[in-house]
């Protein structure tokens, strides 16, 4: 008995022993890379993939700066465009460090510079023998495009900011400081010199940048530049504007780009990658779920579910009193409290939206049930609204379906060929009062005359009409509105007159007006006009205190390091 | 496949086992007088009829309360001469058996009733009735991959059993546990049916991961998740429930390893016991009360308001509210939106076997319509669990369970509440020609006005579906006296699918023109395989109990979502009946695996000395190959004086003292691999990495001291359990703190690398008295109190960032900061320290600055101005106040964690009559009263919103006789009419952070189990039970919100790492609710 029990747990143990200890997992059971993503590891390996690699640093990237910030910050507070009742930091040029879109453009910015510095760090590290040195070349260059006009606009709204080329070195670095303006323009001409290099004639895939593109951003660049060193107050640096000439020469002449005769056409769906464009976010619509790859910002500033939809939240954002004063044709009238007038320039109309115009290739469904091709409506309020039209395509039905509520496929313009004739003409000014450069009156017209008004160069007495610093700023403001660009103008000016830069600011009026035609609909006319109870808000103080943007209270609080002084990079 | 190198290597990995192994042989082969007679088993069922001087003994054994016959009693008889006879009793309760002399005595075990000592002497039928463990002590209590006595503990843990959890109404189990066990924080995050809740045990141990235990239902580990319209476990029929074991201790949770920080709850469900078989139907029918209405203006009051905003804010008055005097009452929002409605649950359960086999099967059936219009739950669930004894060393048991839960979430993800707390009493319900009505666009502000919530709830399809297979097989082999092999298979595979309709509607203003659907399925699987060897050994005193295993686990997910918009009618709600031009899908899939080695040694002398020690060691997918595995450890000795000799305190029936140190972990997310994420592009598909990998970081380690003690007085009648820990959590897993400028943070960004981040630590103390207030022969009265507090403190950032920030941009940036030296998630805002009453107060007063950093004016229209709020100067660039309200001046204003928490038990039974009335509380948590904070906004008034009726006395800035501007009604709190850069309205402040503290009477229940005689005369029933009950009847508390209880934040926006905790922003309320109850057995 005793013997039998011990033979069956001999028997037992030896049968189990040996089962329990194949139980053990091979090795492989706790290797478990992601099943519903490739590893950078495995990526990067053929030229197809660097190059999609590179792909979504045209837009996914800028989404959030493009979404709400590049209007509040390019648009509302340069005055251009005014909300009457949100964004009022922006609007009242009382951008805080808790103003929302302060951190997010700010946010944006520096996403763009960390997925560049990746994909330049990626293709380096994972690029094998099948990526072709060309390829490899181009998206490098990509990337260090993108980084540059990162930081262009960094230091533009911040001023001082610190350079990043890895951020993986640190995570665990805390001590980062800013780096001086002026050494940030260093890096970002620098760098754009050598993209200029590096990139093809014609683009690589459609709608990605050219020679052309980084040579179009050093025009814009050297032209900024130039004032950086005259500190708010002083003389333009000549040998920068001289660059920024030549380079707006070479795109105007060997780039092939060309202005489209209307310029209407500019914002007409389907206008991506059109002759005139020189770098465009290439937005796409991809359904109803995805998100960040597509246009939002039609979403906030078409006026109305009646043309957009299920968004169309723009209602109350319009041109400026002081924006639809700057048309030719808008007279003032009586004490200053009313416009009355109308204008041949066509780029009102394509830029805002005035009672009674019409806009066959949008759908308008009225509350009423009708559907219609859009006649922008009368409001018989005393404050109503010239709400926005540039980049608006309307409903899924006048874009073959391709879009849905803030997600639309159309693309942003982040430079365009008309850009390139104005910064001839302003590098040809230079430091001088006026100019009656002959390229630069042939430039000027180029862009003046396309939209409709006559030739500027002599007056209907015959006197010659110098251009001036004055001329060829409103000609940008009305030339660019709703593109997110006045505000860089500013800043651009105020780097060598501060003076200048408050002046145009201070006397703008950002307070509420209504808009009334003459007739409706097919007005020939419009009288504007003063809301009378609407008595705060209507002009701002910029200063020197309040002029660039302060770095976010978040960013400040938990990277302190930003407080110290900046140093040279 | 197995190469050489991978066999050896497995090899090493195979040592730990071995060793342990190793150990156990030798204790087995060791030579003790005990193994010459070890031939009979515990419960064993061989007849051993060696012996001299034999005599036969019969008997029946029955149940002392039911008088039922009991099968599978275990009767064994040691004789004089230390031979060991032994047998069972059989289906009828019988037994009979050969005992060695006439004065031996028999020893009546039974699982679950006390045991018995019996002296047959001449009597050869004993007629014997076994008692119901009811002192605790015998209790056989679940313990982390085995089962122990309550009395053996060395570790805290609390046990609740279903006849704990039949007293109160759950729809699920962690409702069940509220208040109920000391330690454990529950808080349910939504009243919605079904809905989520948190459970914190022993504090939280984690910043942004989740703090909710691990569940282990019959063998399958479930990880809790944070935010979820569901609760993790709203698929578990309450009432197949047998207990729920909370391990709390370090050395009870240690044997969970990796997966046990935030501790373990152990469910059981019910197995079938041997005897008759038993059948029970029961029936509940509830009625579910509406909240009481908060105060918000009329439309007279309303119309009132409008035309003294516009007065002073300017604009034109709307004709209709020129003289509010001629209007009505309006609609009543809040009326309208919450009904009383019903829910009905039905169960049926079966159960019954033999000495062989055993079953318990179950059905349920649940429909809860939520009090909320767009809210509902409903539960279909089958069980079917069935043990077999095939040969006297064998065990197989298997236990399968499907249960289907179909939830409507419409209200919650709608934001449905808070809009009907702010929607303007103008707006009607519905038109004249029945349409829904909503803001309208030519009258005033109604453009601003909410979407009528109403309609939302009515017209939009939202819900969920899970489906829910759980099931385990498990043999148990007895290998020889005292070692047992068990291996379970546990596997868990679970389906969802989601369906989210926003129909096409025009109301007022507001026009979907596109109806768009979205259909989301997704698909889990787990399984878990487990080997353990467990040897039991007694050498005279000494007891020893070993346990060494192996368990491999796994689990998949995916999920496929789809969408399509352009639906040409709202009733179809399926893909095919969309514009296929706009069909849209996603997709996701995950892999996990861990593999671990675990064992336990426990030892017992004399009853008197307890010590047990645990050992883990984890391999997870989770790190990379430098940190893959970890070890867990853990060591606990308890100490019963009241067993020594020199121990003689009569009144003190049992005194224990514990003392246990132990680690557990956490191996977070995953994190080592850099993933490329995609998206679309005019060019195809476009890659951004996701994450910043890191294969470097390591395990998160809690290591927890605990000091315990267990006295009991008076027989057991008054019982005390206290426990003191420390918890000390390091090596915090979480995603870095960067600053924005490292680019992680936003649309396409890459995000942060999870890394060890910081450190934490939680103290606390939980207390227990179970006392039997008094007992006579009828009547019987019973109380359990616990109380519970806990303290977490941040300890220590590794890297140089000092806090940690959660943003809701979708309340005004509402922010909860985690920073060292306090605890995770406090509010963060100004303090309001009144009104401004004079010009000269504003003047002498630090007041906002200007970009530049200049004072504003004082001034009405462009500054500061009398009536505006006067925030306390806290602090500057320097450290000290420096007249200027900025964001230096933002502090912490409020503290989502409670101080103490308890809960209250009295049961009173006399004959067939129970009542049972539980009392929770929860004291020193702060609530941030969101939705009091935007209705109590003049401005709003504006926007079309309704308000508090409180906002009407905003404040009145007038010139006084002396030329003085003062406040017409200086003692109000709500700040003048006003959009200036003060920033009455906009800045966060402390003016509406609550004490959440509230004493609740949770539940009263009444039941009457009609007497036998009666019942005796209707043939087929067996017993019935009648029930009625209350819950949630009356709370004292000063929170003014619907309810105190608000927990996290689980609507619209919000993910796992933002989840606002504390802040009441609409959350859907626990109401009353009236419960009738009928039970039948069979």
């Amino acid at each position: 008995m005793k013997m039998k029990n011990l033979n069956r747990k001999y028997f037992w143990l030896g049968m189990l022993l040996p089962f329990v200890f194949m139980l053990g997992c091979s090795k492989s059971f706790l290797q478990r890379p992601p099943t519903d993503s490739i590893v950078d590891a495995n990526f990067y390996k053929t030229d197809a993939q660097v190059l999609a690699a590179t792909q979504l640093l045209y837009s996914k990237v800028w989404f959030d700066y493009n979404d709400k910030a590049s209007y509040n910050l390019g648009d509302f507070r340069s005055g251009t465009a005014y909300d009457a009742y949100n964004n009022r930091g922006n609007v009242l040029f009382n951008t805080t460090g808790d103003t929302p879109e302060n951190g997010t453009a700010w946010r944006s910015f520096f996403i763009v510079v960390g997925q560049s510095n990746l994909a330049i760090i990626n293709i380096n590290k994972y690029a094998g023998a099948e990526v072709s040195p060309q390829v490899k070349k181009v998206a490098i260059a990509e990337a260090r495009f993108m980084r540059a006009l990162a930081y262009r606009f960094l230091v533009m709204n911040w001023g001082p900011v610190p350079i990043i080329t890895n951020n993986q070195a640190l995570f665990a670095d805390t001590s980062l400081t800013r780096n001086t303006e002026k050494s940030v323009w260093k890096f970002i001409v620098n760098e754009m010199k050598a993209v200029e290099a590096d990139l093809p004639n014609t683009p690589i895939k459609p709608g990605r940048i050219t020679k052309w593109s980084a040579q179009g951003m050093l025009a814009r660049f050297y032209l900024t530049r130039s004032g950086v060193g005259a500190n708010g107050s002083g003389q333009r640096n000549q040998s920068d504007l001289d660059s920024a000439k030549y380079y707006s020469q070479s795109v105007i002449n060997n780039s092939g780009a060309a202005l489209l005769k209307n310029y209407s056409d500019l914002f007409l769906f389907p206008y991506d990658n059109n002759a005139e464009s020189l770098f465009s976010l290439q937005w796409v619509y991809s359904g109803p779920n995805d998100w960040g790859t597509q246009n939002s910002t039609p979403a906030y500033l078409a006026y109305s579910s009646e043309i957009a939809n299920g968004d169309g939240w723009g209602g109350n954002i319009g041109a400026t009193w002081w924006m639809i004063s700057q048309y030719d044709g808008m007279t003032s009238i009586g004490k200053g409290d009313t416009i009355i007038g109308r204008t041949v320039d066509t780029r009102l109309k394509a830029t805002f939206m005035l009672p009674g115009a019409s806009y066959p290739e949008i759908t308008q469904a009225l509350n009423s049930g009708v559907v219609q091709k859009l006649i922008y409506p009368n409001s018989t309020s005393d404050v109503s609204f010239v709400c926005t039209k540039k980049y608006i395509t309307g409903k899924a039905i006048d874009v073959g379906g391709q879009s849905s509520s803030q997600r639309y496929g159309n693309d942003t313009y982040m430079m365009r060929l008309a850009e390139m004739y104005l910064i001839y003409v302003e590098a040809t000014l230079g430091n001088n009062a006026s100019t009656t450069d002959a390229t630069a009156y042939t430039y000027f017209n180029k862009v003046h005359m396309r939209s409709g008004l006559p030739e500027y160069r002599l007056s209907s007495t015959g006197t010659l009409l110098p251009i001036t610093l004055d001329v060829i700023y409103k000609e940008r403001f009305i030339e660019f509105a709703m593109e997110g660009m006045g505000w860089y103008d500013l800043v651009t000016l105020h780097y060598f007159n501060k003076a200048k830069a408050y002046a145009i600011l201070n006397s703008q009026d950002r307070g509420l007006f209504t808009a009334k035609p003459d007739v409706f609909p097919n007005p020939t006319q419009w009288t504007f006009i003063k809301t009378a109870w609407s008595t705060t808000g209507r002009t701002i103080n910029a200063y020197d205190g309040n002029f660039l943007l302060p770095i976010p209270t978040a960013e400040l609080s938990q990277a302190p390091n930003l407080l110290k002084p900046a140093v040279d990079y | 496949m197995l190469t050489f190198p991978a066999i050896t290597d497995r090899f090493k990995r195979y040592l730990f086992a071995l060793k342990l192994v190793s150990l156990l042989l030798l204790i087995n082969l060791m030579p003790t007088p005990a193994l010459a007679v070890a031939s009979v088993h515990n419960t064993g069922i061989s007849k051993v009829t060696e012996g001299t001087q034999k005599q036969k003994i019969s008997g029946v054994i029955t149940d002392a309360e039911t008088k039922q016959p009991l099968v599978g009693v275990s009767v064994a008889n040691l004789s004089t001469n230390g031979q060991k006879f032994g047998t069972v009793t059989d289906l009828n309760g019988k037994f009979s058996l050969d005992v060695a002399d006439v004065n031996s005595t028999l020893v009546i075990t039974y699982i679950g009733y006390e045991k018995q000592e019996i002296k047959p002497g001449t009597s050869t039928f004993l007629s014997i009735e076994l008692k119901p463990v009811t002192t605790s002590l015998n209790e056989v209590v679940v313990i982390g991959y085995g089962k122990t006595r309550r009395g053996d503990l060395t570790s805290a843990q609390t046990t609740v059993t279903s006849k704990d959890l039949e007293r109160t109404v759950n729809t699920t189990v962690e409702q069940a546990l509220q208040g109920r066990a000391a330690g454990v924080y529950v808080t349910q995050n939504s009243g919605q049916p079904g809905g989520g809740i948190s459970i914190n045990i022993r504090g939280v141990s984690s910043i942004n991961g989740s703090t909710e235990p691990l569940y282990v239902v019959d063998g399958v580990q479930i990880q809790g998740q944070s935010v979820s319209n569901n609760s993790n476990l709203s698929w578990l029929n309450t009432a197949d429930i047998e207990s729920v074991s909370v391990l709390q201790g370090p050395s009870a949770t240690a044997i969970y390893g990796s997966r046990a920080t935030n501790g373990v709850v152990l469910i059981t469900t019910k197995s079938g016991k041997a005897g008759d078989t038993k059948l029970t139907y029961d029936v509940q029918y509830n009625i579910q009360e509406p909240p009481k209405s908060l105060h918000v203006m009329n439309l007279r009051e309303y119309g009132s308001m409008v035309n003294q905003f516009k007065t002073v804010a300017g604009g034109t008055i709307p004709g209709q509210f020129l003289d509010p005097t001629l209007l009505g009452n309006g609609t009543d929002w809040q009326h309208e939106l919450f009904k009383a409605t019903p829910m009905i649950k039905h169960q049926l359960s079966m159960s019954g076997g033999n000495d062989k086999t055993t079953y318990f099967m179950s059905g349920e059936y649940m429909n809860q319509d939520g009090v909320a219009l767009g809210s509902g739950f409903k539960r279909y669930g089958f069980r079917l669990k069935v043990d077999n004894k095939p040969r006297e060393w064998a065990t197989i048991g298997a236990n399968l369970s499907f249960n289907q839960t179909d939830q409507n979430i419409t209200t919650s993800q709608g934001d449905v509440i808070s809009n009907a707390l702010q929607l303007s009493p103008q707006v009607p319900v519905k038109n004249f020609d029945g349409t829904w009505a909503g803001g309208d666009t030519t009258n005033g502000a109604n453009t601003f006005a909410p979407v009528n919530p109403i309609a939302i709830s009515s017209l939009t399809t939202n819900t969920n579906t899970n489906r829910q297979f759980l099931g385990g097989l498990n043999i148990s082999l007895k290998l020889m006296k005292g070692l047992t092999f068990t291996t379970s298979l546990n596997g868990n595979i679970g389906y969802t699918n989601s369906t989210y309709y926003q129909p096409t509607y025009s109301i007022g203003w507001a026009k979907v023109v596109t109806a768009t659907l979205n259909n989301g399925t997704g698909m889990n699987t787990y399984w878990n395989l487990n080997q353990m060897l467990q040897y039991y050994k007694q050498i005279g005193k000494h007891t020893f109990d070993l346990m060494v295993g192996h368990e491999s686990q796994e689990s998949k997910w995916k999920n496929v979502g789809a969408s399509r918009t352009g639906f040409l009618t709202n009733d179809i709600y399926d893909l095919n009946a969309g514009d296929p031009l706009t069909s849209n899908n996603t997709g996701g899939s995950g892999p996990w695996a861990m593999e671990s080695y675990l064992g336990r040694l426990s030892y017992n002398y004399n009853d008197r000395y307890l010590l047990m020690s645990t050992l883990r060691r984890d391999g997870s997918a989770n790190f990379g190959d430098n940190n893959k595995w970890g070890y867990f450890p853990s060591l606990s000795f308890a100490w019963r004086l009241s067993k020594e000799k020199f121990f003689n305190v009569p009144f003190v029936s049992d005194l224990k003292l514990r003392f246990e140190t132990g680690t557990t972990g956490n191996s977070g997310g995953g994190g080592i691999y850099s993933p490329m994420g995609t998206g679309a592009t005019p060019n195809g598909t476009g890659f951004l990495p996701n994450k910043y990998a890191n294969p470097d970081y390591k395990w998160e380690n809690t290591k927890t001291d605990n000091i315990g003690l267990n006295v009991a007085f008076l027989k057991n009648r008054i019982s005390v359990e206290f426990d003191y820990y420390v918890k000390k959590t390091t090596n915090l897993i979480m995603d870095a703190l960067l600053p924005w400028y490292m680019g992680t943070n936003g649309t396409g960004s890459v995000s942060p690398p999870t890394v060890n981040l910081g450190a934490m630590q939680n103290k606390g103390w939980s207390l227990t008295i179970n006392t039997t207030n008094v007992v006579t022969k009828d009547f019987k009265w019973e109380s359990n109190f616990n109380l519970s507090s806990v303290k977490t403190t941040i300890t220590k950032f590794y890297s140089n960032v000092s806090f940690a920030n959660r943003t809701s941009w979708w309340m005004d940036n509402w922010t909860q900061r985690a920073q060292v030296g306090s605890a995770p998630w406090l509010f963060r805002g100004y303090i309001a320290d009144g009104l401004f009453q004079t010009v000269d107060e504003i003047n002498k007063s630090a007041v906002p600055v200007d970009n530049a950093g200049n004072r504003l004016p004082t001034d009405a229209a462009t500054g500061v101005w009398v009536g505006d709020v006067k925030f306390k100067d806290i602090s500057g660039p320097n450290g000290v106040p420096d007249g200027k309200i900025d964001s230096y001046d933002e502090t912490n204003i409020g503290n989502p964690w409670p101080k103490m928490y308890g809960g209250f038990t009295n049961s009173f039974s006399y004959k067939g009559f129970e009542l049972s009335v539980l009392i929770t509380a929860t004291l020193g948590n702060d609530i941030y009263n969101y939705i009091a904070r935007v209705n109590s906004n003049p401005n709003n008034i504006n926007l079309s919103r309704n308000l508090l009726i409180g906002a009407m006395d905003y404040a009145r800035p007038i010139t006084d006789a002396q030329g003085q501007v003062v406040l017409a009604n200086p003692n109000t709190t709500v700040a003048r009419i006003s959009y200036g850069p003060n920033g009455n309205y906009t800045r966060i402040t402390d003016k509406w952070v609550e004490d959440g503290s509230f004493v609740r009477i949770k539940n009263i229940s009444f039941s009457y189990n009609l007497p036998a005689n009666l019942i005796s005369k209707l043939k087929m029933i067996k017993g019935v039970r009648l029930a009625v009950g209350v819950q949630n009847i009356a709370t004292i508390t000063g929170y003014k919100g619907y309810d105190p209880e608000v927990g996290s934040y689980v609507g619209n926006n919000t993910s796992a790492n933002t989840q606002a905790i504390g802040v009441d922003n609409g959350r859907y309320p626990l109401t009353p609710i009236y419960t009738f109850n009928l039970g039948v057995n069979f």
